[in-house]
């Protein structure tokens, strides 16, 4: 035991093999993740929905691609393929999460505090339970092993140094989402809209801002990140099923919090630092860990720095 | 309400003068409460002393096996009992800290476990109860507690995060805890059984009584528990931890301001919660005989979360109210004959409930027949297959044959082989038109509501008896979903709690 | 003679990213003293009693309340050794009678533990109708405008001034020794406003309290204090008897701009 245990920390190659697998699995973990923080952000609310919507995310992505004829006898290239899939995921998963806004969130907006929080586990159990009553409780399988041949799995790189074309999709896209993100955030009249809300909803409909509105997008943009995350998920790692959402969902909530909850930035990063924990525990000591250490770095961070790698102290407003 | 309204010159001699502190003093008089029978109901209750509404409950719980020979029955009365402890406990937090305890079943899982390591042949030790009850209610208080020490922050939100999370970890542990080895090293052993998790786990015994007289014995047991909780809860409620929770749930800063230490209080609150989790534990792993990690998990707490909202957060008798209600609806949905009636009765009685003037609701149930009875014919002409299902999978020849099935088969369309792949799709079809034609409902007003009722409710119909009633596992769960959402929305204070009001 | 004061605050700061709310701020209060904070808004008066109560955390300086320092200490702490405040906007436990609201503040003056409250021990039983008498003594200080019926009403169903009201009868339930009160009279009619200021003298003179006041209605400033300080930027601009500081130029300056000293 002690022995496979000495090779595999001065082994290199397993180190790089590890460090692009929690990368792979860091981006879904952001992906998620930004989301939480974004409707955190605007609403101060912890939307626990937000991890079924990813969920179905998968299984919108799982049905395009089967109508497309994948695995075995896909009726396009694998490029529009896979940006179809995104696609229609994206596009479901904003719609879901808008109506899940409009729907179970916005008659509560003046609610005590616990009641939308409530409200939002209500949400993810009733989705979570739809998708079992529609889909069945049964794990399915994106099965790109046999996509082309396994094509996405071949790899690429130098010496043993190797990363797999799948996870090379998922980083690059992730990162694509990301700087879509922060330019929209950033650069756009609606993007500053959300900063303002963010700060303080009443002055900013004050100063003319459709809070509705802003807060609908909120969800939009999040959602679609989640539906891609979902897709991202199924093409690498295959299995999905209606329970997926509560424990990636989770996840990637400690990922906010760590990076400092309400903060776009932390979210990316906070992802990383999960998905690298989670893989270097699972890849050096033993799965039944990965958990307990996730845990513990909530713990440490709620701890010791509360506000998240990021977040600057909140001001309570008197 | 419209003799209330004072005309200007002429008075009533009865009104109040506005203005005066006769009109404030009065104020109470003109808040509306739920009018009709839950009204009536409601206005009762509150008249009646709490100690006799106790022993009311408790006695009728403790004669129900004295009344009947069916295990069933007094099986569904020893796990009712169980649920309510729990709704008690949680309670605490939720209703009256106004936190959000996600973690909540993993100490009654915690709970649970205690107790049967402590009392079966896995370790073989069989500590009596009378050491090992109260070792596990400590142990579950000292759990709560640790457990909300991060959470440091005024606002609840990082004790849901940190107490969700403890329950995901929690119900890997017990799953996988069969082959536990630290970090690796050293042998793996065997702690919690598994996914078959720990049986053969010892009953209570007191005072030289072994309580194996399974349903019944139980039933004693949780209702002897509740007794004493409901009465040291009653007290705690109205001095000054309690005050403090309820200072904290209303405004956590203020609170802090007037010298209540707000982050203990929490801790408090969370522990107290989870020593009645606790005892529940205990009890439910003497009764069952063994626990098994499936039970604590996401679902069981949005059983307990679904009773606590529906009888009113914050008001005890609300939730217990709440927790017989909701697990008797549960246990009557597993059966799909039952399961049918409650839809048409609950259907029925909302309309009742809701629509004014008789008229309306004249025109709403005549369109609902016409409507049922015009697609059923249409589709027999097209498809005469969609017509041809049979009525029920239940027992009872009435619904396959009677007056009620006769009915029924003419107005709802139920096509043949349901269980079929391709017709299993129709109802899933169906369930999702449901959820939007129910969202749509929200949005319309007016006559175009009533209008737009009729298909919703032929269609929840249709659904209902095409796959709903035939998934209970699924179906179950997702009404406890359901009643979570709408309950929310629609009346937070639940069926007994106060209706708070927020800044103005 | 010279006698510590009660409140003390030494070369006290504070800055919000860059911001500088409080600077360098020294003030004390004696006891039986009514001192009054007045300044532009943004002077950082709320600031000052976010430091003073342990909401915020001062950058440097002290806060000494009888010769002790309340650095560091919990909000909670800080009102159990004696300084209580009431909120410019209110903070009232709006679903808790009012009776309650009162009694809950007495939270950190009774000891009997979960345990003795569950069994209704002796102790416990003593405290709480210690805490009902105190409540009961505390609300009647307001005269009839809080009296009897309306105790038991819930305090979203009392008048905005008697919200304030409340707030200062809540405030007083934690017996302080110093009373901060965070602009009482803000919204309220003129007969209101002057109620209040007579309640406020009446408070120092029969309840025995010192008081720390943000006050902008100057009707009420001018009317009650001893002495009045002036904060503009987080600085003390001025300090004195109501028309020494009224009059400063400073003063003017900061309420209405340059331009007031020019044309002076």
């Amino acid at each position: 035991m002690s022995g496979v245990l000495a090779f595999q920390f001065y082994n290199w190659h397993y180190f790089f093999a590890e460090l692009v697998n929690g990368v792979a699995v860091g981006s879904v973990y952001a992906l998620i993740a930004l989301g939480y923080t974004m409707v955190y952000g605007v609403l101060k609310l912890l939307n626990f929905a937000h991890g079924d919507v990813y969920m179905v995310g998968a299984y919108i992505g799982w049905f395009v691609l089967n109508a497309l004829g994948s695995p075995l006898a896909p009726v396009m290239p694998l490029v529009p393929l896979l940006l179809l899939a995104f696609a229609a995921s994206m596009v479901g998963c904003s719609v879901l999460g808008v109506m899940i806004e409009r729907f179970a969130y916005r008659p509560l907006r003046k609610a005590p505090r616990i009641a939308p929080l409530i409200t939002a586990i209500g949400v993810s159990f009733f989705l979570e339970q739809t998708a079992v009553l529609l889909w069945g409780a049964n794990p399915r399988s994106y099965n790109t092993f046999s996509l082309r041949n396994g094509e996405l799995f071949t790899s690429v790189g130098f010496g043993n140094l190797r990363i797999q074309y799948v996870q090379l999709v998922v980083i690059l896209s992730t990162v694509a989402l990301m700087l879509a993100l922060s330019l929209f955030v950033w650069r756009t009249r609606t993007g500053k809209a959300m900063r303002a809300v963010s700060v303080d909803p009443e002055a900013a409909s004050m100063m003319g801002i459709d809070v509705d509105r802003v807060i609908a997008v909120t969800f939009l943009l999040g959602s679609a990140l989640a539906g891609a995350a979902g897709v991202m998920t199924g093409i690498v790692y295959q299995q999905l099923n209606p329970y997926m959402g509560f424990g990636a969902g989770l996840k990637a909530f400690i990922a906010a919090v760590v990076g400092g909850i309400g903060n776009i930035g932390g979210a990316m990063l906070g992802g990383m630092l999960i998905g690298l924990a989670e893989t270097f525990t699972v890849g050096y000591l033993s799965s039944a860990f990965s958990d307990l250490i996730v845990f513990s770095l909530l713990v440490v961070f709620m701890l010791f720095r509360a506000t998240g790698i990021f977040g600057s102290p909140v001001l309570q407003k008197v | 309400m419209s003799a209330d309204a004072p005309t200007p010159g002429a008075e009533p001699a009865t009104s109040p003068r506005i203005g005066a502190d006769e009109w404030v003093q009065r104020s109470g008089e003109r808040i509306s409460g739920p009018g009709g029978l839950l009204g009536r109901g409601l206005r009762a209750a509150e008249r009646t002393p709490r100690i006799l509404l106790l022993a009311a409950f408790v006695g009728l719980a403790c004669a129900i096996p004295e009344l009947t020979s069916n295990v069933y029955v007094v099986g569904v009365v020893a796990d009712t009992l169980i649920y309510v402890l729990l709704a008690v406990g949680l309670n605490v937090a939720v209703g009256w800290a106004g936190l959000l305890d996600l973690g909540y079943v993993a100490f009654y899982g915690f709970a649970a476990y205690l107790y049967a390591e402590l009392s079966s042949g896995h370790y073989d030790l069989h500590w009596p109860t009378w050491q090992s009850v109260p070792l596990v209610v400590a142990a579950t208080i000292l759990l709560g507690f640790v457990l909300a020490l991060p959470s440091r922050r005024l606002s609840g939100d990082y004790l849901a995060i940190v107490t969700l999370f403890f329950l995901e970890i929690f119900n890997n542990f017990t799953t996988n805890g069969y082959a536990w080895n630290w970090l690796g090293f050293g042998a793996s052993h065997n702690i919690t059984g598994g996914p078959t998790g720990l049986t053969n786990v010892d009953p209570f015994r007191v005072f030289g009584h072994v309580l194996d007289n399974y349903p019944t014995d139980y039933v004693w047991a949780s209702a002897a528990g509740f007794t004493v909780v409901a009465v040291l809860f009653a007290y705690v409620n109205k001095s000054r931890t309690g005050r403090a929770w309820r200072a904290l749930r209303e405004d956590p800063l203020a609170a802090e301001a007037m010298g209540i230490p707000v982050k203990w209080l929490m801790l408090l609150a969370v522990a107290v919660g989870a020593g009645v989790a606790g005892f529940a534990g205990a009890v439910s792993g003497a009764y069952y005989q063994g626990v098994f990690p499936s039970t604590f998990m996401f679902p069981l707490l949005i059983t307990i979360y679904a009773m606590v909202i529906l009888g009113g957060a914050g008001s005890l008798g609300g939730v217990v109210f709440g927790a017989v209600v909701v697990n008797v609806l549960l246990e009557v949905l597993r059966t799909p004959d039952h399961a049918r009636w409650v839809f048409y009765a609950a259907a029925l009685i909302g309309l009742l409930a809701k629509l004014r003037p008789w008229r309306l609701l004249a025109a709403v149930l005549a369109g609902l027949a016409a409507f049922g009875v015009i697609v059923n014919q249409i589709v027999a002409a097209v498809w005469p297959r969609g017509v041809a299902g049979p009525i029920a999978i239940g027992p009872t020849s009435f619904t396959k044959h009677g007056f009620f099935a006769a009915i029924l088969r003419h107005w709802v369309v139920l096509p043949g082989h349901t269980y079929t792949d391709s017709n299993y799709q129709i109802g899933n079809y169906a369930f999702v038109v449901v959820i939007g034609l129910v969202l749509v409902l929200t949005l319309v007003h007016g006559w175009r509501r009533w209008v737009l009722l009729v298909p919703t409710l032929w269609a929840a119909a249709f659904a209902w008896e095409t796959t709903l009633i035939e998934q209970a596992p699924t179906t179950r769960p997702l009404f406890l979903g359901v009643i979570l959402i709408v309950l929310m929305v629609t009346r937070p204070a639940g069926l007994f709690g106060q209706t708070r009001v927020e800044v103005v | 003679m010279s006698v510590a004061p009660l409140l003390e605050l030494r070369a006290l700061t504070v800055s919000f990213g860059g911001l500088t709310a409080v600077d360098g701020l020294d003030l004390h209060v004696d006891e039986h003293e009514i001192v009054s904070i007045i300044g532009p808004n943004g002077a950082g008066k709320t600031t000052l009693f976010n430091l003073i109560t342990g909401v915020s955390r001062p950058d440097s300086g002290d806060i000494l309340l009888d010769g002790k320092s309340l650095l560091g200490l919990p909000p909670h702490k800080i009102t159990q050794r004696g300084v209580a405040r009431t909120f410019q906007t209110l903070r009232l436990f709006l679903n808790m009678t009012v009776k309650e609201n009162v009694m809950a503040a007495q939270y950190g003056r009774t000891r009997a533990t979960i345990l003795e409250q569950m069994l209704q021990l002796p102790r416990a039983r003593r405290e709480e109708r210690e805490v009902q008498a105190f409540a009961a003594e505390k609300l009647s200080f307001f005269g009839e405008r809080l009296m009897g019926y309306r105790w038991d009403q819930p305090a979203y169903s009392l008048s905005y001034a008697n919200r304030r009201r409340l707030e200062i009868a809540r405030a007083t339930a934690t017996r302080p020794r110093i009373l901060l009160l965070d602009e009482p009279a803000a919204g309220m009619n003129p007969v209101e406003t002057h109620e209040i200021a007579e309640l406020i003298g009446k408070l120092r003179d029969e309840g025995g309290y010192t008081i720390l006041l943000i006050e902008h209605d100057m009707h009420v400033v001018e009317g009650i204090s001893d002495r009045v300080v002036a904060l503009d930027h987080g600085v003390r601009i001025a300090e004195g008897s109501f028309e020494a500081v009224a009059t400063d130029p400073r003063v003017v300056e900061a309420y209405l701009g340059t331009t007031a000293t020019a044309t002076k």
